[in-house]
């Protein structure tokens, strides 16, 4: 049971990272960034370290992503639409 | 000619590489000098020689306790190159994009945070003050800190958030990892040990045990304190932008 969940947790894990990388809009990209970070703290406690799981949770999820939010509204979209 | 040697050279790093992966003993093997001696003394002595109950905390305090310090003075650093480029956000000259925008904001967020915020800090307190105990620690409490700064100011507005966090509170508060770390070292110091020893012998047999949970507790409220602080002055040096 637990088993098939970690490998649930590693594809969805696969999906997002690449999923990060394949997204051109920026905005998109950080909120996935975002879901990659809950997904990996969630990782970090199957792995028992829920030390780096909290710090995954509130740096990665919460703290990182409105910074990458700020810095985007911050810059101007300069490609090809 | 340039481009085969480049490939050659690269060929040959690879090789060197690949040689130095094969000679590392194989993953999750019991022979690993980590598993035949430092994890066996981490997971039998911390709680004696390092004085936390959660053997994470005792190892990045006590074992760990020059690369925490590394670490602590880093986060410091960061906030120092910020600033650097950025500069400090002044209540009077600058606003923010979501104050400008003329969205309104909508109620259910308003009243979800200012419900949560105080139950969020708590939770940040706990996390922090119990990481000796159980999992967490300054690090973890510290970024919670600066997450509900953020998540105050976003909703209630950049002015109110520089009113509530001053400047002049932050620039002290900032500081206070590298500063609590210093302090908590030093003290060992005057009884004739290394820096960062915490269990000092040239005091009271009684009040040992005592004073190293109160050093402990002093450079983990440090790390907490600075951290948030940190995080909430690199928020609102990114998100300030000038009025008109």
């Amino acid at each position: 049971m637990l088993r098939s969940l970690d490998i649930l947790l590693l594809i969805f894990l696969l999906v997002t990272a690449i999923g990060v990388v394949r997204t051109k809009d920026l905005l998109g990209a950080s909120i996935i960034f975002s879901a990659y970070s809950l997904i990996m703290a969630i990782v970090w406690q199957q792995l028992s370290a829920p030390d780096l799981a909290l710090t995954e949770a509130a740096v990665g999820a919460g703290v990182t992503t409105v910074l990458f939010l700020i810095a985007i509204g911050r810059t101007v979209r300069r490609e090809d639409e | 000619m340039k481009k085969g040697v480049i490939i050659f050279a690269l060929f040959l790093l690879w090789v060197l590489l690949v040689a130095a992966v094969i000679a590392l003993p194989p993953m999750g093997s019991s022979e690993t000098p980590a598993y035949t001696h430092v994890v066996p003394r981490y997971l039998e002595k911390e709680v004696e020689e390092g004085g936390a109950n959660n053997i994470v905390t005792g190892i990045i305090l006590n074992y760990r306790g020059y690369d925490t310090m590394g670490e602590v003075t880093v986060i410091f650093t960061a906030l120092i190159c910020v600033l650097a480029v950025l500069g400090r956000e002044n209540i009077k000259r600058h606003t923010s994009k979501v104050e400008l925008s003329s969205v309104e904001k909508s109620v259910i967020v308003k009243s979800v945070v200012r419900l949560l915020a105080p139950f969020i800090i708590l939770f940040a307190l706990y996390i922090i003050l119990h990481g000796a105990e159980s999992p967490g620690g300054g690090f973890q409490g510290g970024a919670i800190l600066g997450a509900s700064v953020i998540v105050f100011t976003l909703t209630f507005g950049f002015t109110l958030g520089m009113k509530k966090f001053p400047l002049k509170y932050r620039t002290i508060l900032e500081s206070a990892g590298p500063l609590s770390f210093f302090i908590s070292g030093v003290v060992a110091l005057f009884c004739g040990l290394n820096f960062l020893t915490y269990m000092l012998p040239c005091i009271n047999h009684a009040y040992q045990d005592l004073v190293r949970h109160l050093l402990l507790l002093i450079i983990e409220i440090g790390i907490g304190i600075g951290g948030g602080t940190v995080i909430g002055s690199i928020f609102f040096a990114m998100e300030k932008v000038e009025k008109e």
